[in-house]
């Protein structure tokens, strides 16, 4: 299998097992874990896409407060978000004044010149 | 509870908020004025091809020849290409004309499509099935201008596709554009060589290539980037085709 087969098998697995888990979710997990989703169902529809993509986090999220972890701990950033902004914002810009730095300028003052006249 | 001010869209900013939001409003409109400043200034030109709908289909008659890109040395030209010119021919998007073009190699053929143009560099990308590109009937072909021999040259300059660079693209030229020239000249497109200067009156020279390949393999690591190289230059019609010397091949300082 080449890499880029055995990539897009990978992407295919990952949205699969999103499927099922946002069924699961959607159906039985949502109402379980949040009193207002309870007797809403057109909204639900909207969470699919983020589900297939970030499913291991939701069956995380949704085992914690199964088990009766504080609830707003959902909204509690990882501390590293602020250094991880602040890593990407100076990595952006190194990119952009790297790229600069390395562009080559048109060769304009090139004259071309015969070197050989044609073979007879 | 925590008595640090916290800012909802709906009720309203806070009176300790408000400095920092006036000083970041500022620092963003400077920064992105900035950003874009530097952004468009350093973007080339991309020049003025273009696909010439506004001149409408073009219908020519001419001799096929390979290189092994397809060219079309035109016999019946149309009021915008006249007869004598010689044309590189292109698929639709990024197909070549090659597999359509080699059974009609040194005879006489019909070709219709529409005309791309920059400066003096044109294709014409041919209509599908045999309307675009067909035997000529009625006519037996004239023999093939012979290539003229004009020498071995130094050149300075860019290894593109011709679609891009004519104006399929823009930009259709420089390093932005690299993957999307590499994978045209794959497909077949013609390879073209921009010069600094013109070369006995052309600043485009078509790129030959081998009897495998559209273009010497050597060549794709440089497609898109300023490089120097020496090679032989012929001319077949009004176009110039170049054997570049691989081993030649450098980086322009």
């Amino acid at each position: 299998m080449s890499a880029a087969a055995a990539i897009l098998a990978l992407v295919r697995t990952w949205l699969w097992i999103g499927a099922g888990v946002a069924a699961l979710f959607l159906t039985i997990g949502i109402g379980r874990i949040d009193a207002n989703a309870r007797n809403a169902f057109v909204f639900r529809t909207l969470l699919v896409p983020g589900i297939l993509l970030i499913w291991p986090l939701v069956l995380w999220r949704w085992w914690c407060i199964e088990r009766g972890s504080p609830w707003i701990a959902r909204y509690r950033p990882p501390s590293a978000h602020g250094a991880a902004a602040v890593a990407m914002a100076i990595l952006v810009l190194a990119a952009l004044g790297l790229s600069l730095g390395a562009r080559q300028d048109w060769p304009a003052g090139f004259e071309p010149r015969r070197l050989a006249d044609a073979a007879p | 509870m925590s008595e640090r001010p916290f800012f909802v869209g709906y009720v309203g900013l806070p009176r300790g908020s408000r400095g920092f939001a006036a000083a970041l409003a500022v620092v963003l409109v400077l920064g992105a004025g900035l950003l874009a400043t530097m952004v468009a200034r350093s973007v080339d030109d991309p020049g003025p091809g273009a696909f010439r709908f506004d001149l409408g289909p073009q219908k020519v008659t001419g001799i096929v020849e390979l290189t092994p890109a397809p060219v079309l040395h035109v016999t019946e030209g149309t009021s915008t290409i006249a007869p004598g010119h010689t044309l590189m021919l292109s698929g639709q998007g990024k197909n070549g004309a090659l597999p359509r073009a080699r059974a009609l190699e040194g005879r006489l053929a019909t070709a219709s499509g529409i005309l791309l143009t920059r400066g003096t560099l044109d294709m014409l990308q041919i209509g599908g099935g045999e309307a675009g590109l067909g035997p000529a009937t009625g006519a037996s072909a004239p023999a093939l201008p012979a290539p003229e021999p004009l020498g071995r040259w130094a050149l300075a300059g860019e290894i593109c596709d011709g679609k891009c660079a004519s104006g399929a693209m823009l930009p259709g030229l420089g390093i932005a554009h690299k993957a999307c020239a590499n994978l045209c000249i794959l497909n077949g497109l013609p390879p073209v060589f921009v010069s600094t200067r013109p070369v006995a009156g052309a600043s485009f020279l078509l790129i030959a290539g081998t009897a495998e390949a559209p273009m010497p393999p050597e060549l794709y690591d440089w497609v898109g980037e300023y490089v120097t190289l020496e090679g032989l230059v012929r001319r077949h019609g009004d176009l110039l085709v170049l054997t570049v010397d691989p081993a030649t091949l450098e980086r322009a300082p």
